[in-house]
């Protein structure tokens, strides 16, 4: 009877999450094995790994694997070192210190339509304030999120935009909690502000910043809107992640099949960063515990 | 005291914060100022870099134009129904989490990691032909069933935080008064965590009111349409304003802002807590 | 009314016991206290009665039915926690009321937001309201009937704790240390009222305490507990008087007993090794024994004129009457250079007698206040029994 009584509390979110999370999830794994395409979803023929294959000849794969590959690791090293620096520039007070927390938040809140829509217009050819500033100084009009050169690097501004703010609460929190005490003894010890840093702050910190880049990269990983809302993936597939290759296969292409195995693709990778994660969170806690 | 070096230290650290707020406040200060421009402005003479209030009556008429009041309404109702279905859910995980061990506790917490890591495309297509099978496509409802297994996670790490803190002789104390375990739940512990649920709730709600990916996907009626896939459908096209499309923007954004602002500690504690558990 | 009977009851946590074949019955109407160190299992045991925490082992029987896996509210028990966990969010009548609230709901009530209304409909319902205010009056918590716990003080949190475990009116009640977080004043004050509250409701008590006074003031019967296994189960008298082993002697009385390594040669008592004494009556036959005397049958006598010599070391004034920690006069004190005053011999006497700290002095017994335990298991060595 008491035993019994767990279950009875836990079931339903379970149910829920298996009924609407992990079946469409198993479901869209096999797919990747099979030949499935938008006019029959449920009727696809097992056709082994023919997706996986295809992908590997596909230099289109291998242009959406990099692009993945470098939008998230630009993204993590940006966005957590300006997460950083402004967390640790705001965490002693002064005046106008919670005015400057608010705004220094805004990107984070800012829901993503309707961040895409005003990057888009400033990003405009003809009319964006970039341009126009880049007119004045005389370097002439750039293709923003035309150009095969610059597309990723807008893209990824926006992105920084979004997740610096929510990197620096993380550490904003950790640094809340660094031991006043530490850090006066080791100024009395005679350590300047550079080594205390080292030496105290930064060790305290650490870890909310290993699992702030950890959420940081997911994201990244899985961020659909700004990207297909700035470029569509294009030019040239230069922005196109696997996530909107993903979407793009499945109901422009009708390729079910394919876009499951570009979506395999896609977890695949989340997890494995999360697997390095939890190997260095695992091997913190034993060197704390030692 | 004040030593040169110290000042200059000062002086760099205000630039700092200085540059950094105007990098992080300038877009939404250019998404007021560009709606308070005329069109022949915008794409003529040249953007008026500071808001013209004036031109504010301009705007709301723009605005009327654009279905903005219907697709507020849409997204209001996609996402409380998803906040509702996600505490619910949330809470009754929580509370499992907390104050129970029971075999597959730690299935439970690895299902609930994964639904943070799972990129939200990966079920589209499956769910795309579920939602055929049972006539969801084109439903809000079916939207609301898709969002929540996004957010339930959050709430459930938040509701449980706020849980553990709730000392368990309180929760004995009603057994003892012949309170059965769901009214535990109901009647003694929820009201102690208002302000967690309150967070949660925050959470839930704006998870619903930004989500862009299923409602693009699975909602074709255009009276359906929430905010976001609205304002996504100006992308491209130029007959209506830049500065009616960016208001709608701001109107949509403000009440994001105004929340997260509220409640950003909380929200940072349920994102990292899930992510922590695993 | 219920009658507890404990068979063989045992508490496991993995490879760690916590209590160990239990055996007690409770009677209907006594006021059992259950005493103990903290980590003794008493905690577990009560809240084994309750229905709180399971039974690893063995039975427990309400009235001779084995009772191991009824529900709690099967027991109609009342439960007094140490922290009080009184509802933070409900006003001081609310809480009172919370019991009688849940036995009138009926399945359907406790729905979501269903609850709310009922529990504001039953709150009105006349005989609710009558009851509460009654044991509200009883308590003299009638101006506070509309506070939060948050604005109360420890005092009145205990009341309010009390009053919501009166208000069903059960045939057993369970108090978890329910002074331990009371300061001393207050704590002499509701140990009384616990006391003539048990007197009037005429049921069953059992209480929970690591505090020998409380124990020895309000019990009718005492449980002494260590590590898991009962050590005597007994009056509060009987366990004063006559401690089955050293355990029950050093925890009840205070200071507690004096005990001192004796041994016997040629029918001469020796302590502390050395110091031997004329004990004028028979000894037990066996070498080496435990001396153990309660400081208020030793006298004070000027150096000389007692059987034991001994030297001032502490003196503990407190008013009616006054502790004296000695140092036995062995032979060998003066190499003794320890600073703590382990090893003591204490005496206490009624007034104020001038002693001063290093004076010489000299104590002495009767034969027959003396009680002798194994030196090695602490047991007590009854006359005869040698």
């Amino acid at each position: 009877m008491v035993r019994l009584l767990p279950y009875a509390f836990i079931l339903p979110p379970m149910i829920y999450l298996l009924v609407f999370m992990f079946w469409p999830l198993s479901r869209q794994m096999y797919m990747s094995l099979t030949n499935t395409r938008i006019v029959n979803p449920n009727r696809g023929r097992f056709i082994g790994l023919g997706n996986y294959e295809r992908l590997i000849e596909d230099p289109a794969f291998y242009v959406s694997l990099k692009a993945t590959l470098v939008y998230t690791v630009l993204t993590v090293i940006i966005g957590v070192t300006l997460g950083v620096v402004a967390a640790l520039a705001i965490d002693r007070p002064f005046k106008g210190r919670a005015v400057a927390r608010a705004i220094l938040l805004f990107g984070w809140a800012v829901p993503g339509v309707a961040a895409s829509l005003i990057w888009l217009w400033m990003y405009n050819e003809r009319s964006g304030v970039f341009n126009r500033i880049t007119e004045l100084l005389g370097l002439g009009r750039f293709s923003w999120l035309t150009s095969t050169d610059y597309a990723l690097g807008s893209v990824l501004a926006v992105t920084v935009w979004q997740v610096a703010p929510f990197v620096m609460l993380v550490v904003l929190a950790a640094l809340q909690s660094v031991p006043q005490e530490v850090r006066e003894a080791a100024r009395i010890d005679g350590a300047d502000g550079i080594s205390t840093f080292r030496a105290v702050t930064l060790p305290h910190i650490r870890p909310s910043i290993q699992l702030a880049a950890l959420l940081v990269a997911v994201w990244s990983i899985r961020r659909f809107d700004i990207i297909y809302l700035l470029t569509g993936g294009g030019p040239l597939g230069s922005t196109s992640t696997l996530v909107v290759k993903l979407r793009q296969t499945a109901f422009e292409g009708h390729e079910l099949g394919m876009a499951s195995a570009y979506g395999a693709i896609g977890l695949a990778l989340a997890l494995m960063v999360a697997a390095i994660h939890y190997t260095a969170e695992q091997r913190r806690m034993k060197r704390m515990s030692r | 005291m004040t030593t040169p070096r110290k000042l200059a230290v000062k002086a760099l650290r205000y630039m700092l914060i200085g540059i950094l707020v105007v990098l992080a406040g300038f877009p939404v200060y250019w998404m007021a100022a560009t709606a308070l421009n005329v069109n022949s402005q915008l794409y003529g003479t040249g953007q008026v870099a500071w808001p013209q209030l004036q031109h504010l009556p301009d705007l709301v008429t723009e605005l009327g134009n654009v279905p903005i009041g219907r697709w507020l309404f849409n997204t209001l109702l996609i996402a409380s129904g998803g906040t509702v279905l996600s505490l619910t859910l949330g809470a009754l995980a929580g509370y499992a989490l907390s104050r129970f061990k029971f075999h597959g506790r730690g299935l439970v917490g690895f299902l609930l990691f994964m639904t943070q890591v799972v990129p939200e495309a990966l079920i589209l297509v499956p769910l795309y032909a579920m939602f055929i099978t049972f006539g969801l496509l084109n439903s809000l409802w079916g939207l609301i069933l898709a969002n929540v297994g996004f957010s339930l996670p959050v709430a459930c790490f938040v509701l449980k935080g706020a849980m553990d803190a709730v000392p368990y002789e309180i929760e004995e104390s009603a057994i003892i008064d012949n309170c059965p375990r769901f009214s535990v739940l109901t009647m003694i512990i929820l009201p102690l965590i208002m302000p967690s649920i309150a967070a949660a709730a925050v959470v839930s709600f704006f998870a619903g009111w930004n989500e862009f990916l299923f409602a693009s996907t699975f909602l074709m009626d255009r009276t359906l349409w929430p905010a976001s896939v609205g304002l996504a459908s100006f992308v491209g096209q130029y007959e209506t304003p830049m500065s009616a499309v960016l208001g709608a923007a701001l109107v949509f954004s403000l009440p994001a802002i105004v929340f997260f602002l509220l409640i950003q500690r909380k929200i940072v504690a349920g994102l990292t807590a899930g992510a922590v558990k695993g | 009314m219920p009658a507890l009977t404990f068979n063989k009851v045992s508490k496991t946590f993995g490879d760690h016991t916590v209590i160990n074949a239990f055996n007690a019955d409770i009677h209907d109407g006594e006021f059992l206290v259950l005493l103990g160190p903290s980590g003794c299992g008493k905690s577990t045991l009560l809240r084994m009665i309750a229905g709180l925490s399971d039974i690893t082992s063995g039975d427990l029987l309400f009235d001779g039915s084995v009772a191991n896996d009824w529900e709690p509210k099967k027991r109609g028990v009342a439960f007094v926690f140490q922290t009080y966990a009184l509802y933070p969010h409900m006003t001081v009548r609310e809480n009172i009321a919370f019991p009688l609230v849940m036995d009138a709901f009926r399945k359907w009530y406790h729905l979501p937001i269903v609850n709310i209304v009922a529990r504001h409909r039953l709150m009105k319902r006349a005989d609710i309201a009558e009851r509460t205010l009654s044991i509200a009056r009883q308590l003299e918590l009638e101006p506070l009937l509309d506070r939060r716990p948050a604005s109360l003080s420890g005092g009145q949190r205990q009341r309010v704790a009390l009053a919501r475990a009166l208000v069903r009116n059960p045939d057993l009640y369970l108090l978890d240390e329910p002074l331990s977080n009371l300061d001393a004043k207050l704590r002499t004050q509701m140990r009384s009222e616990i006391s003539a509250l048990h007197h009037k409701v005429g049921k069953t008590f059992v209480y929970v305490t690591h505090d020998q006074v409380e124990a020895m003031t309000m019990a009718t019967r005492i449980i002494v507990m260590n590590k898991g296994i009962v050590q005597q189960v007994d009056t509060p008298d009987e366990i004063y008087d006559h401690p089955a082993n050293t355990f029950v002697a050093r925890f009840v009385g205070s200071p507690p007993m004096n005990l001192i390594p004796a041994s016997v040669s040629n029918d001469a008592l020796q302590l502390s090794g050395k110091l031997a004494v004329d004990h004028a009556a028979p000894l037990p036959s066996r070498r080496h024994m435990t001396f153990g005397v309660r400081p208020e049958k030793l006298t004070l006598h000027p150096a000389g004129e007692g059987r034991l010599p001994a030297q001032v070391a502490v003196v503990e004034r407190l008013g009616a009457e006054t502790v004296i920690g000695c140092r036995l006069m062995t032979g060998e004190e003066n190499n003794d250079q320890r600073l703590l005053e382990h090893d003591l011999v204490f005496v206490r006497v009624s007034g104020n007698p001038k002693v001063r700290i290093g004076e010489l002095c000299s104590l002495d017994y009767q034969a027959g206040d003396v009680l002798w335990f194994d030196i090695d298991s602490g047991d007590r060595i009854f006359p005869g029994q040698e």
